[in-house]
């Protein structure tokens, strides 16, 4: 029970993204497409899946005054295992992302998932909550990036959709502005479901 | 015993215990790793070279003559350790915009004509900006038959149109040089007015000025040995024909440039 909570509460009623508002960075610089969106997400989720499990693993022995050091340490690690996969096996992907799989390791989400939750949980739920956030991350990335391609690109997965039917590619929202508004109006749409998140 | 975690000596064998095995764990990674990712970088300047041919489904180890310009001369390279150096030098944009000497250029012989490309590097208004570019030698001027450009970060929609095959499509059939044998070919703002110009973006100005200083330094470099090459096909065509009339046509006869 606890378990499923654990999962499904990131995915939707205390979303990373839009709730939390964390990585939001990333979040309007990598959705202009589709594929690099799911890629990134995909990423983020090894990283904090991989770096929750790690710091739970450690959680006792780890000294208190250079808990943080050893967090970067993990995570910048993680980081560079993917960024390095990434390049030997994605690099059309990897060069869309450039820096910005390098910089998962300030990605609010990571850390804060380690120090709020990893530090003081069993490894194994350490990791689902990590696995958890990261796909809640990840969703609404591609959410966005599905918005951009399509009416940015009028494509989907590089594939041609709309742009056959005589649409015209309004090329504002490949901007990051529009990423910004696409953010703001699932934040409103997801707030208006959950009422409870309304600030009085 | 326990172990009193929060001592010197505890946290300092932590540290170095943890960074020796991350140390340790990245090195074999990253050598593992390593002749991959060379490999597709390695394939992705092909890729590119093909595509400036126009040949994006050919294989370019089969038709295509790496070579150097020494002190002007193209020198074809076979040694493998040469080779590896024309790619490393493609792969950095800093040395190539360097080198006076030992220019990269690729050959391909097609249907009787033949082609060269030659990489292309320059500044954008964010960053790099660079690229290849096919030049084939016609009998009184050197045209270019193709270019891909890509960049480091121009503003998408803007600057970075430069990418796209619309706007590099533009360029194909642009003669290099003027009738007073200038270099002549550059992206014009108000739309292109002669046979060398190409229509620039509308927004991306700054990185057009970065274009055609790139194509114009670039190029420049391999000024000498295209220009060799063109006179002796002009040469040539003297022989056939004494009127001179052919190569006025050349200049007067393409002015097809589209009205938008």
């Amino acid at each position: 029970m606890k378990l499923s909570k654990n999962f499904t509460n990131p995915l939707a009623a205390n979303n990373p993204v839009i709730v939390q508002i964390l990585g939001i960075c990333s979040a309007l610089a990598v959705t202009v497409k589709l594929e690099p969106a799911f890629v990134m997400g995909l990423s983020v989720t090894f990283v904090t899946a991989f770096s929750n499990l790690v710091m739970s693993l450690l959680r006792n022995g780890v000294p208190s005054r250079i808990r943080i050091i050893v967090q970067l340490v993990v995570i910048a690690t993680l980081v560079i295992v993917v960024d390095q996969f990434l390049r030997a096996y994605m690099y059309d992907v990897s060069k869309q992302l450039s820096v910005y799989v390098g910089l998962i390791i300030t990605n609010c989400i990571v850390m804060g998932r380690v120090e709020a939750f990893a530090l003081g949980n069993k490894p194994w739920d350490a990791f689902v909550d990590g696995v958890a956030n990261g796909l809640g991350y990840a969703f609404i990335l591609v959410l966005v990036a599905f918005f951009r391609e399509l009416f940015g690109s009028g494509t989907l997965f590089g594939f041609d959709v709309i742009a056959r039917f005589g649409y015209v590619n309004n090329s504002l929202m490949l901007f990051p502005p529009m990423a910004l508004i696409i953010v703001g109006v699932i934040i409103w749409v997801h707030r208006s479901i959950n009422k409870d998140l309304q600030e009085k | 015993m326990a172990i009193n975690k929060n001592s010197n000596l505890y946290i300092i064998t932590y540290t170095v215990v943890m960074v020796v095995i991350v140390g340790a764990l990245l090195a074999f990674l990253a050598t593992s790793l390593k002749g991959k990712q060379d490999a597709n970088v390695l394939n992705e300047q092909k890729v590119s070279i093909m595509r400036a041919f126009g040949e994006a489904e050919a294989n370019f180890d089969e038709v295509v003559t790496i070579g150097r310009l020494t002190a002007g001369e193209f020198t074809e390279v076979v040694d493998e350790a040469v080779v590896a150096e024309v790619f490393d030098m493609l792969g950095n944009r800093k040395a190539l915009s360097e080198a006076e000497d030992n220019l990269p250029i690729f050959k391909m012989e097609k249907d009787g004509a033949t082609k060269f490309v030659l990489p292309i590097v320059g500044k954008g208004l964010w960053g790099d900006i660079w690229g290849y570019v096919s030049l084939l030698q016609t009998t009184d001027n050197v045209e270019i038959t193709g270019i891909v450009m890509d960049h480091a970060g121009e503003t998408p929609g803007l600057g970075a149109e430069i990418a796209t095959d619309k706007v590099q499509s533009t360029f194909e059939g642009k003669k290099l040089y003027n009738a007073e044998g200038n270099f002549a070919v550059r992206m014009q703002k108000g739309g292109a007015q002669n046979e060398h110009q190409v229509d620039a973006i509308t927004g991306g100005t700054k990185t057009c000025d970065g274009v055609n200083a790139m194509l114009a330094t670039s190029i420049g470099k391999y000024e000498s040995f295209l220009r060799a090459t063109e006179t002796a096909a002009e040469a040539d065509v003297e022989e056939c024909c004494d009127c001179g009339e052919c190569s006025e046509e050349a200049i007067v006869e393409p002015i097809n440039v589209e009205e938008e």
